[in-house]
């Protein structure tokens, strides 16, 4: 039996690192043909760019910290995208719970750091949740797209987010909040090891892990997660297996949307310590590649948001030598090999998918 | 003339060969029967003469040429026609529509609707299809559909028609009648491969028969010499076929009633889909319903599983769960990228973690308990054989250990050897005390099983017939009265 499982495992495995390094490989000619064409030396452009990346701990720091939030979103997103609920809304949604957290932590100076990064989690992960819940019901009661209804509450929510932030609770002429007590700051890796000095990736890179980790078990190893994708695989036999497909994609839907509401910790929390309009960054979308890429297994997004953040504080190293739109174009390149050379690669080894 | 010839075609998934070395002609103007169990390589063979599928080795001949075929439009260019065991019809679109699609009669680029509409009621007319050309797809019944889909065929002037388990979805009256436009095709000229599994079907239309096995042709012969037991014989090679306990008769006292419907009438769009339904499901006893499909099984299932709660009436249940195969497995009855272990375990009413150990070894237990043949135990479900699926799922059903079973189409789609098995098995439940009831469109398997048998026509159960009715001597009496009953005629 073992000696099965072994054989097919590493059929899927060798298929996955032969399509993987292939596309990077593609990637990586076509990135160089890029950058020839717009008159420049693409090696020396490697060059730094590995060596910033790579080579200092400032950079590992800084690609691991720019990682956290992908891999965090990209779990939420992953819960949703197994339960064929395509929810395009995780940048509203985070940001919901996100500034929440940044008000609450203000209110709660009294309590030791402890309880009071239990409550914002808490909070905010209800609140982000609430987000997911709206669209949740609207497609179970009305079967409205989940895909319409989220990309609309992405603009209502931050239309509120900056109304309330402007006339309520910004710091004078900025356009973030209030800085929140310094006891509830997260540990930095760089009081830890000096090896990190400079970058700010703190201990919400461990609490990322953990996450995915955690995911990763819900997903695949428990009842509930059988559920979540056998409801995403089939929803009809799902309500013949005795299994609500309704209750699943609101839970689903509310989890997903909840998990993004972490994405606050790193910044708020881990890093300037006030909730910022537009910190995001646009995360709640590459996170839908990242989790595209990593065919939603929490374990390989730790992996997809790495090579993202290595793409992002690579671009911003070489950003005197290339024109950073560069780097956004490296990015979507990257998704279209993966996703198309995987296909081919699958075929070859005769892997359904 | 030989309309087309194989000539040792070969023709392999990965490690699993299809199709060996076959070889046999269909001659011009008959109607060529193909048979084997699910996963003998008849839907393969076809699909590589219609041009889905491209063979490893060997070459095909159509009427004498050599012929390559690089899609199904080649196939259909030269007059190859295939008819589906799943139509291919848009629903709101009209017939005519349908069969024009992506063969449309136009001059200048706009369709001349009546030169379209002329040609097709002369088709209609001619083959006695009895269509109304704008009547939509969503508004006519399965055997009609099913007509549409030859008349696209007739439209594009096949001339060698294909067809894939034709009369699983007809009821015996409905099966009479293509049996006449089939003969007026024969007349007509056309070629018939006709695949099924169906052995008094053969033994009533085939001019030729071949018989595939594990890929390979076994056995071939002409109308002369069909011989129904052979037939059968030579499709499951020597492979004992389960035999079918006797049923056995409990105390009379036993017999409590583990579903009872008491006027049951459930509209939908205006429509009554159910009407006045009163009937019951006694312990010891198959309670067979049959009748043509969409007269109101459907809704019949919904109601008692409880999805469909807008009804009028009563439902009475002694348990609150009633386990049930539903009638088409892919869309309903599993989650086919899932293992047959983790198919099972989530419907069990467990929860918490659920580990590869356990996924594994409850596959193992079903693939040896129930005899489900799957190359592992991490084979996913949905690249099993047909009859497999069916046992698995079964299977899981008979794990639930509930008292009130239903069983929809249990056998639809699969072979003589596991449509055995089910069939036993169904059996062994009723005499363990359970209560049946059993859905379905194929009157051998309802009368074989049946201890009560109910008619359904528009939502109305018009007939039933008792124990003692239906253990009769004038067997083709009873098949011909509940026939007409299936179809309306009282």
């Amino acid at each position: 039996m073992s000696g099965l499982t072994l054989k097919r495992f590493s059929i899927q495995t060798q298929a996955n690192i032969i399509s993987i390094s292939l596309s990077l490989l593609t990637t990586f000619a076509i990135t160089v043909i890029l950058i020839l064409c717009i008159g420049k030396n693409p090696f020396p452009i490697f060059g730094t760019m590995f060596s910033e990346v790579f080579l200092s701990g400032y950079g590992i720091g800084q690609t691991l910290f720019k990682a956290t939030p992908l891999i965090i979103c990209g779990c939420g997103l992953a819960f949703c995208f197994h339960a064929a609920i395509f929810n395009i809304g995780a940048e509203g949604q985070l940001n919901a719970g996100a500034f929440t957290m940044g008000l609450v932590a203000l209110k709660l100076e009294a309590f030791p750091w402890y309880i009071s990064i239990v409550i914002c989690v808490i909070v905010s992960f209800g609140v982000s949740a609430f987000f997911g819940l709206i669209p949740a019901l609207i497609k179970i009661k009305k079967s409205v797209s989940e895909v319409i209804t989220t990309i609309m509450m992405n603009f209502i929510i931050m239309a509120l987010i900056n109304y309330f932030l402007v006339d309520f609770f910004a710091a004078k002429s900025t356009m973030h909040t209030e800085k929140i007590p310094e006891n509830m700051m997260l540990l930095k890796f760089s009081t830890m090891f000096s090896f990190f000095q400079g970058s700010s990736l703190n201990i919400c890179f461990v609490i990322a892990l953990l996450l995915a980790f955690i995911s990763y078990i819900v997903i695949y190893k428990t009842k509930f997660g059988y559920e979540i994708r056998a409801v995403g695989f089939n929803p009809s036999a799902s309500k013949y297996i005795g299994i609500s497909p309704d209750r699943i994609v609101l839970l689903t839907f509310m989890i997903g949307a909840g998990i993004t509401s972490l994405v606050g910790l790193n910044f708020i929390m881990g890093y300037k310590g006030f909730y910022e309009y537009g910190f995001s960054n646009n995360v709640g979308f590459t996170a839908i590649a990242v989790a595209l890429l990593a065919r939603n297994n929490p374990i390989g997004i730790i992996f997809s948001a790495i090579l993202f953040g290595v793409l992002d504080s690579g671009g911003l190293a070489v950003n005197e030598m290339v024109p950073k739109e560069i780097v956004l174009v490296v990015q979507g390149v990257i998704i279209l090999t993966i996703l198309s050379i995987n296909t081919i690669v699958d075929k070859k080894f005769n892997l359904k998918r | 003339m030989n309309a087309v010839e194989f000539n040792n075609i070969t023709k392999s998934f990965g490690q699993l060969t299809v199709n060996d070395k076959v070889t046999f002609a269909v001659e011009e103007n008959t109607v060529h029967c193909l048979l084997g169990e699910n996963g003998a390589g008849k839907s393969t063979l076809m699909k590589i003469l219609f041009g889905s599928y491209h063979q490893d080795e060997g070459t095909i001949k159509i009427r004498g040429k050599e012929v390559k075929f690089k899609s199904p439009l080649d196939a259909i260019d030269e007059k190859i026609g295939m008819l589906y065991q799943h139509f291919m019809l848009i629903d709101d679109f009209t017939i005519w529509e349908n069969v024009v699609l992506g063969n449309e009669l136009s001059s200048f680029g706009k369709l001349d609707y009546k030169k379209i509409k002329a040609r097709l009621n002369e088709i209609i007319e001619q083959y006695n299809l009895g269509l109304d050309i704008n009547k939509k797809i969503c508004d006519i019944s399965i055997s009609q559909e099913q007509k549409v889909e030859l008349l696209k065929l007739l439209y594009r002037n096949s001339e060698i028609l294909i067809f894939d388990e034709p009369t699983a979805v007809l009821s015996p009256v409905e099966v009479k009648e293509f049996f006449k436009i089939i003969e007026k095709f024969k007349a007509d000229g056309k070629t018939i491969i006709f695949i099924t599994h169906k052995l008094n079907e053969v033994k009533e239309l085939a001019d030729k028969v071949s018989i595939l096995r594990k890929g390979q042709l076994v056995y071939e012969t002409s109308k002369e010499n069909i011989d129904v037991q052979r037939l059968g014989n030579e499709i499951i090679g020597n492979v004992e076929i389960t035999e079918c306990p006797a049923k056995s008769h409990p105390n009379e006292d036993n017999r409590k009633y583990f579903i009872e419907l008491k006027d049951v009438t459930l509209i939908k769009n205006k429509v009554k889909v159910l009407d006045d339904i009163s009937f019951d499901i006694k312990r010891y006893e198959i309670h067979g319903i049959c009748g043509v499909e969409g007269n109101g099984q459907q809704e019949l299932v919904d109601v008692i599983l409880q999805f469909e709660k807008s009804f009028s009436g009563s439902v009475m249940m002694k348990d609150e769960r009633v386990s049930i195969v539903p009638d088409d497995r892919y869309k309903r009855g599993m989650i086919k990228e899932f293992t047959i272990g983790e198919n099972i375990l989530l419907k069990k009413k467990n929860t918490g973690f659920i580990s590869k150990y356990m996924v594994d070894s409850t596959s193992q237990y079903i693939m040896k308990k129930y005899d489900v043949r799957a190359p592992s135990a991490e084979t996913p479900l949905g690249s099993l054989s047909g009859g497999n699926q069916q046992k698995a799922i079964i299977a899981r059903e008979i794990e639930m250990q509930q008292n009130t079973m239903i069983f929809y189409h249990p056998t639809r789609g699969v072979d003589i050897n596991a449509m055995a098995f089910i069939h036993s098995e169904i059996v062994s439940l009723r005499n363990g005390g359970k209560a049946i009831l059993l859905i379905s469109s194929d009157l051998d398997e309802l009368l074989k099983l049946s201890d009560r048998l109910s008619v359904m026509h528009k939502g109305r159960l018009i007939n039933t017939f008792t124990e003692s009715e239906l253990v009769t001597e004038n067997k083709n009496n009873l098949v011909e009265e509940i026939g007409k009953l299936m179809i309306g005629i009282h």
